[in-house]
């Protein structure tokens, strides 16, 4: 999975700038995703590209349960969001309705890889490659239920048995 | 083997367990409300799915319901169509609702314990991450999403992976309980332990400083653990907990066996272990008040706003954070916080609206005015709470001070209904997040306490509510 970066160099990116409030009444995916980062970057929506990923510093999606935020986020046209850690509901919510990846990484990859840089994921190696750079990071790992489910395509379609 | 209180109530509601896996969970209580639902019973009807248990699945309106004027229409076409299609939803799978008009209608982590719905030992979710407030009455409850909101009507269970648990100590004695509130008991951890310092775990808070408050006192601890990144948080039943509980609306029937089996069990044993732990004595502590866009940006009301050098001690991207929230509050390092002056107050939300909450902030108000500069609000919890507060006579204290006095919902903590902040304006809220932007584009949180909020309204700026006769 091939993408290029657009990095926000912080903590704690919640749920409230993901998508803000006032648009959790908006069932239109196309147009929520028009006011995906709208609070932290006005900008996001006429930058971002199909296929981009976002990486970001510790606990991001802190907050609300709104699935509205991974949602935004991958009708955007986000596939991946790199970051430190994640808040727990995010993290399940992009993972459950197979919006976007959560993916978990180190501080080598977060400090090194920038804003622009052309990356290319591997889930099956948890190997992170920086095209631009020619660097090559490691990611941890999903825990059984997560890669299964992400396998599946989602909670609906993950099959226990 | 020696058990935590969440262990228990976690290996008492495995349907199955996967080795080394994620556990399947039954799932006693489901609450409902008419942001996060609409996409999941869509989802049932496409399946053609209907849900499991509707008579363990109880809904309410709160997130976008007007807080006043509710004999009009809702002017928002948006929100008035979530809200109808909640009551189609309801209405098609058979799920009991307390819709606008209802008495029993308001926050739905504020209608659960007053309905008796919430009770010891169960598991209870809800699509809304404060649902971790039921954790006081001894329940494993946390937030889900619209996905998991799904499978829970379809199958009354989550496949989990279990936490770890997470001791919080709170030990001595507040010097003031009235002006030092549990509000500021819950701001002093997470100023601590940081908004991720709770990931991945059930916090179970023990300690005198616990079991001295009351119910809706722990509620407000409870309420805000996700604000420390944690799944869940709880505290054990006991005698204050079981008495809270008695004969109310859904209170079961064979309530005093239920209760003597709780006494018996729902309590972490002596040898558990807890992976991680924490203590914070409380003595000394003092009024908080928030600074920055997330609740671990707090400091003591007598102390000033920090530099980010001071605050970040070294790590860069809390500078970075602690910069980034300084612009957007339009704050200066080395402000006293008692000279910030406010617009707004708002007394209301799942963390701080409850019926103590406003006798509380009423002593602060009585035979006063709010400043002549500031707009003020107060938001009962639920319509019980707005009707129990009125036979006491606190609405006449509020409106006498030219506060305004709504209607329940979740109002101004969330900014999706008309009660929001303008751009620039600052408020002394008693909610639980101080995101940007979150109680309108442009506006600017304050957590505090009650009391802190009522305070703020009438001097104008904070001040340190100790010096204050609140008995």
């Amino acid at each position: 999975m091939k993408g290029n970066v657009i990095k926000y160099a912080r903590d704690n990116i919640d749920t409230d700038v993901i998508i803000p409030g006032q648009y959790l009444k908006v069932h239109d995916y196309a147009e929520l995703a028009t006011h995906a980062m709208e609070g932290l970057d006005p900008n996001f929506h006429s930058k971002v590209k199909e296929g981009d990923f976002i990486l970001s510093g510790r606990n991001f999606g802190c907050g609300s349960s709104r699935e509205h935020a991974p949602i935004a986020l991958s009708h955007s046209g986000i596939k991946a969001v790199l970051a430190l850690s994640f808040a727990r509901i995010f993290y399940r919510n992009a993972v459950d309705g197979a919006f976007l990846l959560p993916i978990e990484i180190d501080q080598d990859a977060y400090c090194d890889i920038s804003e622009g840089d052309e990356i290319d994921i591997d889930i099956h190696a948890n190997q992170i490659k920086n095209l631009t750079k020619n660097k090559t990071y490691t990611m941890k790992p999903f825990s059984e239920i997560i890669g299964k489910i992400i396998e599946a395509g989602g909670l609906f379609k993950y099959k226990p048995y | 083997m020696e058990k935590t209180l969440f262990e228990k109530i976690w290996d008492a509601h495995i349907v199955v367990e996967k080795k080394n896996g994620p556990s399947l969970i039954y799932i006693d209580r489901h609450l409902v409300h008419e942001v996060t639902s609409p996409q999941a019973f869509d989802g049932l009807r496409m399946n053609n799915r209907k849900v499991r248990r509707p008579d363990l699945t109880i809904a309410t309106m709160d997130h976008n319901v007007p807080t006043n004027n509710r004999t009009l229409p809702i002017l928002d076409q948006t929100s008035a169509i979530q809200i109808q299609t909640l009551e189609k939803n309801c209405n098609d799978f058979g799920i009991q609702l307390f819709d606008i008009n209802s008495p029993n209608q308001g926050i739905v982590h504020v209608i659960g314990p007053q309905l008796g719905i919430t009770l010891p030992g169960s598991t209870i979710v809800c699509g809304d991450s404060h649902t971790s407030t039921h954790g006081a009455f001894g329940a494993l409850a946390f937030g889900i999403g619209t996905s998991e909101v799904e499978h829970v009507l379809a199958s009354q269970t989550l496949w989990l992976e279990k936490p770890i648990p997470f001791e919080i100590r709170v030990e001595g004695k507040r010097k003031n309980p009235h002006a030092v509130t549990a509000k500021d008991i819950i701001l002093s951890i997470i100023k601590n332990i940081g908004t991720s310092g709770g990931n991945g775990t059930v916090i179970e808070y023990r300690g005198d400083g616990i079991s001295d408050l009351s119910m809706e006192q722990r509620m407000t601890i409870c309420n805000m653990s996700i604000e420390a990144g944690a799944r869940a948080g709880l505290i054990a039943p006991d005698e204050k907990t079981f008495e809270y509980l008695r004969g109310r609306k859904y209170t079961p029937k064979n309530y005093e066996s239920l209760v003597d089996y709780w006494r018996d069990n729902l309590k972490t044993d002596s040898d558990a272990k807890f992976e991680k732990k924490y203590t914070l004595h409380i003595d000394d502590i003092v009024p908080q008040v928030s600074w920055g866009t997330n609740p671990g940006m707090t400091c003591d009301v007598t102390e000033s706003i920090p530099s980010p050098e001071e605050y970040s001690k070294g790590d860069q991207n809390q500078k970075r954070g602690a910069e980034k929230a300084l612009e957007y509050m339009a704050l200066k390092p080395g402000t006293p916080i008692t000279e910030i002056k406010i617009d707004r107050v708002f007394i209301g939300s799942c963390t701080n609206a409850r019926l103590e909450d406003l006798i509380e902030a009423s002593k602060v108000v009585k035979g006063k005015k709010i400043s002549s500069y500031v707009r003020a609000m107060v938001v009962p919890g639920s319509q019980m709470v707005k009707k129990q507060a009125e036979e006491l006579g606190l609405d006449k204290i509020f409106t006498d001070a030219d506060f305004e006095w709504r209607d329940a919902g979740c109002s101004m903590c969330l900014g999706m209904n008309p009660d929001i902040l303008s751009p620039g304006e600052r408020c002394a809220s008693t909610s639980n997040r101080n995101f940007e932007g979150r109680q309108g584009t442009g506006g600017r949180t304050h957590l505090v306490s009650p009391v802190m909020a009522a305070a703020a309204a009438i001097a104008g700026h904070f001040v340190d509510v100790r010096e204050m006769d609140l008995n």
